[in-house]
């Protein structure tokens, strides 16, 4: 498949003046699953931050191609419009605003791009009930606020949720393992699982080897100093979880080392 | 600054060059002399509020050259059509205050449950007009100028008086109309008492269709409340960016009384608005929330002076302020627990949004608590919306405006919640939806429904 559904090349960003990102270069098709792994503090929660659009981060340069749009010179909304979803690291509690009002402001909002009707609520309805069974989730948390007193496994489950009625074309799941138990990343991941096709694709950002038992990529890609220092196939999160980090900074501290 | 003396000195040489030329009725009559020498002792006595809101002091408020009705002139006013509203009624005993004049709809005249008087302050029965009398002077001499100006030209107004044990389940709505083509000062009053074990709901609601010209409403609210006695009193405000308002609420609670007060201004120019509660009976409860959306040069100043003198009595206070723009917001509250008032519980919220760079809130919560043996709280927070939540909307497509509009809607939903009337409550959830969505000021963006199909005033 040659068509490519996003290509960031030598993507520079900060915060508050400071360069986190330096120079990402990155080419995603449909279909497939990248994982992108790396030690603390490398620019995993950056990139993907930057590329949804957090205003908390400065581009400083370099380009994203999404689709044959200029990614970053759309505003947040207008990114998920053209299917770019991100779920959180930490999605954030929104007292006073229900689930309910909160995914029809989404749903509607999307269909207004397009020039369309806004939905009917019986087939609202019946969409949540659709993309609440994708990831098991319970119906008594329509009503709830935003993420407002949700479990861990249900703010993550509540991610999928909203990716399921979005329907992205490329997804971002930051770190969605963390503060998961097996049974509710098995069902996390199961979700993402149904999602998949071969017209979209999945950016999986992870610290562990584990979720990738689950949701298998296709490439792993090593984010170190902000920077994509290695490349490969599946194994090669089977050999950083044996190994650890240490051999990559190494290699990759060496190597800059000699180039100065 | 303006000095009192000067704002307040053209309404008294005012009243002086017409004293005798109207007299509408005795009991008002001798409220309107008694008021002259609270008045002039006001203007005297009358220190600015550091903690207040300046522009909306009462010398500022009062000093424009405003014409007053001294003659108790009934204004011709085309009162049902002013209200075009869409929304399902309220069913409620609906009176209808045009500028300064009372007219009573079919319901209110003829329809009234048993025990219960709805009347224009000219014609209290004669049973009552004692207390009544004592009720409208109560505060002339620590209500400062403005009670003493409006007490001065008073020459109409409402009573709502339920005798005891009367327990009303409609509201009694009181919608306050401000339509006339020049500068003018409308003096209103409404006086509701509610006898031992008596249990009412008064709405008050302020109009204007002044469009484009400055007018100040003058509103001063009498609220007392019986031995075991529920009172429940809202008060909407939907008027225009002219419209100025010098609001007095002056609450007095016997034993086991329930005094529960919401304040929402929607729309307006400039709003002072003052709640002086005095719980002087034993196991009262006291509850007072207000909320305001503030946009353009919008200013509500908030003043709170509750007083708890009776023992085991519970308030609780809850005020929120969504600023924008280059609007401004107030708030100081005081609760005074005085000595002897033991086992007071109360508490006091006052929380801001200021989302503009030329917004601008002012909050000052104090205690003055001379007695042992209480619990009180009190607490303040101004900031921003969550960038984050703004954020994590966008990220799911919802656009910033929408975003904003979402979570000023959340930031509000307790105040609204905490309204016992269940009608009302729905339909201010309604009403604020409305007003952060931007919809025009007017009638017909009103939720309380008191229109559709209005009786004419009779």
């Amino acid at each position: 498949m040659s068509e490519t559904l996003l290509k960031v090349t030598d993507l520079r960003a900060g915060i508050e003046g400071k360069e986190i990102l330096r120079g990402i270069n990155l080419t995603i098709r449909p279909g497939e699953v990248h994982a992108i792994m790396g030690p603390n503090g490398s620019g995993k929660s950056t990139l993907s931050g930057v590329l949804a659009g957090d205003p908390r981060f400065t581009v400083t340069g370099g380009s994203a191609d999404f689709h044959g749009v200029d990614l970053l010179a759309l505003s947040p909304e207008d990114r998920s419009h053209e299917g770019l979803f991100l779920s959180f690291q930490y999605p954030v509690e929104i007292p006073g605003v229900t689930m309910v009002n909160f995914m029809r402001a989404a749903v509607n909002a999307k269909r207004k791009y397009f020039n369309e009707e806004p939905m009917s609520a019986a087939d609202f309805l019946k969409l949540m009930r659709q993309k609440r069974a994708v990831v098991e989730l319970d119906n008594k948390l329509a009503s709830r606020s935003v993420n407002e007193g949700f479990s861990g496994g249900e703010k993550k489950r509540n991610e999928i949720f909203q990716m399921a009625v979005l329907e992205p074309r490329l997804s971002i799941l930051d770190e969605t393992d963390s503060g998961l138990d097996i049974d509710a990343l098995r069902i996390v991941a199961g979700g993402v699982n149904k999602l998949r096709s071969d017209r979209n694709a999945t950016i999986v950002i992870t610290h562990y080897q584990r979720l990738l038992d689950y949701i298998k990529p296709d490439f792993v890609h090593i984010l170190y100093k902000g920077r994509i220092v290695y490349s490969g196939g599946p194994e090669l999160a089977l050999e950083l979880e044996e190994k650890g980090y240490d051999w990559i900074k190494q290699q990759v501290d060496q190597n800059s080392l000699s180039e100065k | 600054m303006i000095s009192a003396q000067k704002a307040f000195a053209q309404y008294i040489d005012l009243y002086k060059d017409s004293v005798g030329h109207v007299s509408v009725s005795p009991m008002l009559t001798a409220l309107n002399r008694s008021a002259l020498a609270a008045l002039e002792k006001a203007v005297q006595t009358f220190r600015h509020d550091p903690m207040g809101v300046a522009d909306v002091s009462a010398p500022e408020m009062f000093a424009p050259d405003y014409g007053v009705n001294i003659l108790g002139v009934r204004l011709p006013v085309d009162a049902a059509s002013s209200f075009r509203c869409g929304v399902p009624r309220l069913n409620s005993l609906l009176a209808v205050v045009a500028n300064d004049g009372y007219y009573p709809t079919q319901n209110t005249a003829s329809d009234l449950p048993e025990g219960l008087t709805v009347c224009s302050l000219r014609d209290v029965p004669a049973d009552i007009s004692v207390r009544v009398s004592e009720a409208l002077s109560r505060n002339l001499a620590d209500g400062g100028p403005a009670c003493a100006l409006n007490s001065l030209f008073l020459h109409d107004g409402v009573l709502v008086y339920a005798r005891r044990g009367v327990k009303v389940d409609k509201a009694i709505q009181i919608v306050n109309i401000t339509s006339v083509a020049m500068p003018v000062l409308n003096i209103r009053r409404v006086v509701v008492i509610a006898e031992d074990d008596a249990d009412i709901k008064v709405l008050l609601c302020d109009h204007s269709q002044a469009a484009g010209v400055q007018t100040l409403d003058s509103e001063v609210v009498t609220v007392e409340v019986g031995d075991g006695a529920r009172v429940e009193l809202y008060d909407i405000e939907e008027t225009l960016p002219q419209s100025r308002r010098y609001w007095q609420l002056f609450g007095r609670q016997a034993s086991r009384s329930h005094l529960s007060v919401g304040s929402f201004a929607l729309h307006g120019g400039r709003s002072r608005n003052e709640y002086r509660i005095d719980v002087e009976g034993d196991y009262a409860r006291t509850e007072l929330s207000g909320l305001s959306i503030c946009a353009a040069d919008r200013i509500v100043d908030n003043d709170v002076r509750l007083t708890h003198a009776g023992s085991h009595c519970t308030s609780r206070q809850l005020f929120k302020n969504a600023l924008f723009e280059n609007s401004k917001g107030g708030f100081a509250g005081k609760i005074v627990v005085k000595h002897g008032a033991m086992f007071t519980d109360a508490e006091q919220t006052n929380r801001n949004i200021v989302d503009g760079e030329m917004a601008r809130m002012i909050t000052a919560p104090q205690l003055e608590i001379y007695c042992d043996e209480v619990k009180c709280s009190h607490g303040a927070t101004t900031g921003q919306l969550d960038e984050r939540a703004m954020f994590y909307m966008q990220a799911r497509g919802i656009p910033a405006d929408e975003a904003r509009r979402m979570l000023t809607q959340a930031f509000m939903v307790d105040v609204i919640d905490s309204i016992t009337f269940e009608v009302l409550r729905q339909r201010l959830h309604v009403l604020v939806e409305k007003r952060l969505s931007g919809t025009a000021a007017g009638c017909d963006t009103c939720a309380t429904a008191c229109h559709s199909d209005l009786q004419e005033p009779v």
